[in-house]
Formats: C-alpha cells, structure tokens, sequence
C-alpha cells in the first residue's frame, strides 16, 4: 500500500518554479532516498508532506499530495494534526533548550498528554527506540546542549517518534556529524523501518545507497528517475542519473 | 602611510576613547561617594526628612521610587512584551510591524517632560485620578514602553527560527511554540531589558513633576492614590529651592549617592540574572 502518493506536484516560490511535475508513491515501511545537487527541489518537496513550506511567505502549490489517501492541502486538514503523523528531522540538530526528558515530553504535551505515567514511558520507549536511552538514562534532567551533536540529532529524532508518527522525514540528517555519528543515525534508520515510513533527504549518495529502497533523483526541479535504489546505482535508466551518481557533475 | 603604524595609532586612538568613557563614569560616581558618603547612615536612610529637609531621612523618597519602579513596570511590562510579541512573532517583516517599530522608536524619542504633560493632562486631570502613584505610574510605564518593547524584540529575535521549526514539526500550534519554546528561550533576555527599563524611569524627574512626586511629605502612601516623595524629584527640591542650598548640600549628594546605588544595583542584578540563566540553559546557540 502506498501510504506517499503525489501527483503532478508543482511549487513556486515567488515567480521561481521549484518543482516541475513531481508525481511519486511511497510504499509504507520503505526507506526513501532523495538526492540530487543542491537547489534541485528534492527538500522543498520533502517539506511539502508535513506542510512546512506553508511558514515561507509567497509560495504556491498545484496538483495533489496524498498521504494515506488523504489530500494534505485539502482546507479541512488541519496542518497541527498533519505535523503529528508526519514528523520531520531536521540537517541540524535543534534541541529545544530544556531538558533531556522535556524535549521528549514536548510533543506530547503540546498535545494534550498530561499522564504523568504514560509520558514517562513513552519517554523512555522513543529514547530506546532512537538507541540514545543507555547514554543519557542517568541524565534525563540534564540541560539537551550538554549532548555531544551525533547524541543531540538522535534526541531529536527521539522527540520526532515521542508523538508515534506514520511518516518520518529526514532533512540530511547526518550531514552535521562526523563519520561515527552518522553510521548511527544509518543504522537507526534501518531499525526504524519495521514500524515507520522513512523519507530521507541527503547529499551523501553512499548514505542514499546504504540506507534507502528506492531512489529519486531530481535536477532543477524535475524527478528525473524515480526507482529501486539497486538499479538506479547498478543500472540507471537515464544519462542524467548516470552522470550524476558517477560524479561527473553536481 | 605604513600599514603596521597606522594600526597602531588607530588603536592607541581607541584605547583613549574607551578609557575617556570609563574615567567620565568613575569620576562622576567618585565626586558623588566623596560627597555624600558623610551623610549616609541608618537614619538618613530609614528616617523621614525635617528642620526644612535639612535634618533627619529620606526614607518616604526611597518608599515613593520604590512604589513608582514596581508600578510602572505592572504598567509597561505585560503592554511591551505583548506588542513585541505581536510585531516578532506575528506579523514579522509586514509593513504593520514596520510602521508600529516606526512608532516604537518615535515613543522613545519623545522627551520625558512632554510624558509628564501627558500623563498630567490624561491620568490627573482627565481620569480624575489626581497627583497619585497611580497617575505617575501610568506616566512612567509609558515612558519605558519602547525600551520594553524594544529589549523584548532583541530578545524574541535572538531566539533561533530552528527552535520554532522544530516545535510547529511536532504538531504544536503557533501560541504553544511562543508559550512554551520561544518565550522560556528568551527569558532571560526579556528579564534584563526589563530590569534596565526599570533603572532608566527610576531616575526620571519630569515625567513625575506634575503627577505624583510631593514637595515634602513624610507620611508614608497608604494607597495607589497617594502622592509620595521620589528621589530625582526631592534631590532636584533640595537643590534648587529651600532658604538655605549650602546647608542643604550634603543632603543633596547623600541623595544622589542613594539614587545613583539603587540604579546600579539594578543594573547589576539585570547582568547577573543574564549571565545566570543563560549558563543555566547551556548558554550558546
């Protein structure tokens, strides 16, 4: 079941058409990688799905956007609810300044949750899931800037399950950490699979080979290929894609 | 010229400035502790003055700025953290919160004695509320309602956008991320620009002129409709009217010395909290 479904998306900002015609499923419990050179759309598109490009002034968007069946621009969605199911991390990691356990409350609390009980181990269950809990168990009142930045992203993503959402998108989530901390956040993804969707956005195509089951490449704007990750690495379709997974240019 | 002496010289330039300004400031407050240090003692302090001001405390003038500070900013502080708010988190970059910034920085510009016409005309007369604390208070809240609004700004503007991102990502409305991310973030921020605002009205005099502060009176207020004493306004009394200025001299700068230890306490707890709270949250970002 594709549980992504977009279909002939197209973005501006301002007069600049920053996506041209972007139609995609996502298969439920994958792991999708988006590359490209910078500037190609492939964050502004993942930034469509939880509805963040609606905080820039003076964009504008056509075509449909479906997540599990469901027009996310239609009026009657409301964009808070869409924000839970669909969490997002971001290229830096942004701990709110508050403590370790408050950072993981926080998403709960903002909505509605007051069971002392229930936050507290739900606490606990996203801080395991998101392999952190043995490193700071001892430290839950501690101040989330005394984290090392590799500790501080998987706090982050930690906070982002805390509200168990359907769809997990990754904005180059490793590319402010150094090789060990990233090669963590890898091997989360692929443990976070078995229960989440996982859309990820990165520069680092080794990354987008190692972690992801099916590719897309996008170049200023347009989806150029869209496929299994193995045959867009081993046996690419387009010359584009080629070129690019090769290095000869971006 | 050669780039090294040139250097040289620029610095040598900056070096004097800067210690121009700090020897202005030590001289200023050195003159004022030679000077009033004689008169300072426990009754001066905690007495009410007489013998025509010349003898006993300024008790009842300590009282009275105290009032003034606590109820101008009861006044400024909810209107200017608010307005700020509005301006920084809601209508940012718009031509609204252009033109209320425009009209911020003019509020400040105003001098203070047209605040005291103001304040004597609307708060005394007008609302009939007469020389009160409360007239005055209204008078002086006004008076620090731009830098209020202005410290808040900085404050909210020095909260990073990622920190509001990452808030609105997990499902929390706009009013929840101010409330419970922006806000605590800014604290600090918000508490000294507060806590500075306060040292500036506590040495304001024309602003009090015609709406509360009393010539001489040693009774303590006993409600927000009371006239008091204040310290600008009784170091400008004895000063300048009185049958006697030399004998009342010492008095004056005993004045002054108290005034001037009150606004730096002020200023110094204002760092303190800063410095404080931000090794509290980790400080950085």
């Amino acid at each position: 079941m594709n549980i992504i479904e977009t279909k002939d998306v197209n973005f501006y900002y301002g007069d600049f058409h920053a996506l041209k015609g972007v139609s995609l499923d996502v298969a439920k419990n994958s792991v999708t990688a988006f590359i490209g050179p910078s500037g190609c759309g492939k964050s502004t598109f993942l930034r469509l799905m939880n509805r963040m490009n609606d905080l820039i002034p003076e964009t504008r968007l056509t075509g449909k956007c479906l997540i599990n069946g469901e027009d996310i621009y239609d009026k009657r969605i409301d964009v808070d609810v869409l924000r839970k199911k669909v969490g997002m991390v971001f290229q830096k990691p942004n701990p709110f300044p508050k403590t370790i356990f408050e950072n993981i409350a926080y998403g709960l609390r903002v909505n509605g949750i007051k069971d002392k009980a229930f936050i507290q181990n739900r606490v606990e269950e996203s801080l395991k899931s998101a392999a952190l809990w043995e490193e700071v168990k001892d430290k839950l009142s501690r101040s989330a800037y005394d984290l090392s930045g590799g500790q501080q992203q998987r706090l982050c993503i930690a906070r982002a399950l805390a509200v168990k959402p359907d769809i997990l998108l990754m904005d180059e989530p490793a590319s402010a950490l150094d090789p060990i901390s990233t090669s963590k956040i890898e091997e989360l993804i692929f443990t976070l699979k078995a229960e989440y969707t996982i859309v990820i956005v990165t520069h680092n195509m080794q990354q987008a080979a190692r972690v992801s089951d099916t590719t897309g490449f996008f170049m200023l704007g347009e989806l150029i290929e869209f496929s299994d990750t193995k045959k867009m690495f081993l046996n690419p379709s387009k010359e584009q894609t080629q070129n690019y997974i090769t290095g000869r240019f971006g | 010229m050669d780039k090294k002496l040139a250097q040289k010289i620029a610095f040598w330039i900056f070096r004097i400035l800067g210690v121009f300004v700090v020897g202005i400031l030590l001289w200023i407050l050195g003159f004022i502790i030679y000077n009033g240090i004689g008169v300072i003692s426990l009754e001066f302090i905690f007495d009410a003055p007489r013998d025509g001001m010349l003898k006993g405390g300024i008790f009842p003038a300590i009282v009275g700025t105290f009032c003034l500070i606590v109820g101008s900013m009861i006044v400024a502080f909810p209107l200017g953290v608010m307005s700020a708010i509005y301006t920084n988190e809601y209508v940012r970059d718009g031509k609204i919160s252009r033109f209320i910034r425009m009209m911020t920085n003019n509020l400040g510009s105003i001098p203070s004695v047209i605040f005291g016409l103001f304040g004597m005309a609307l708060f005394v007369n007008a609302m009939s509320w007469g020389d009160s604390i409360i007239a005055g208070s209204f008078t002086l809240g006004l008076l620090a309602l731009p830098l209020v609004i202005r410290t808040t700004e900085e404050a909210l503007r020095m909260v990073p956008d990622s920190l509001r991102v990452g808030s609105y990502a997990l499902g929390a409305s706009k009013l929840q991320t101010i409330r419970y991310v922006v806000l605590p973030t800014a604290f600090p921020n918000i508490v000294t620009g507060l806590i500075l605002s306060i040292g500036r009205v506590s040495g304001e005099t024309a602003p009090i002129l015609f709406t509360v502060a009393a010539y001489f009176l040693p009774k303590l207020p006993s409600s927000i409709f009371d006239q008091v004493m204040a310290l600008p306004y009784h170091l400008y009394v004895i000063s300048t009217s009185g049958t006697n200025l030399e004998a009342a001299r010492p008095v004056a700068y005993g004045t002054a010395l108290v005034l001037i230890t009150l606004v730096l306490i002020i200023n110094f707890t204002a760092s303190f909290i800063r410095r404080h709270f931000s090794k509290k949250l980790g400080g950085g970002h």
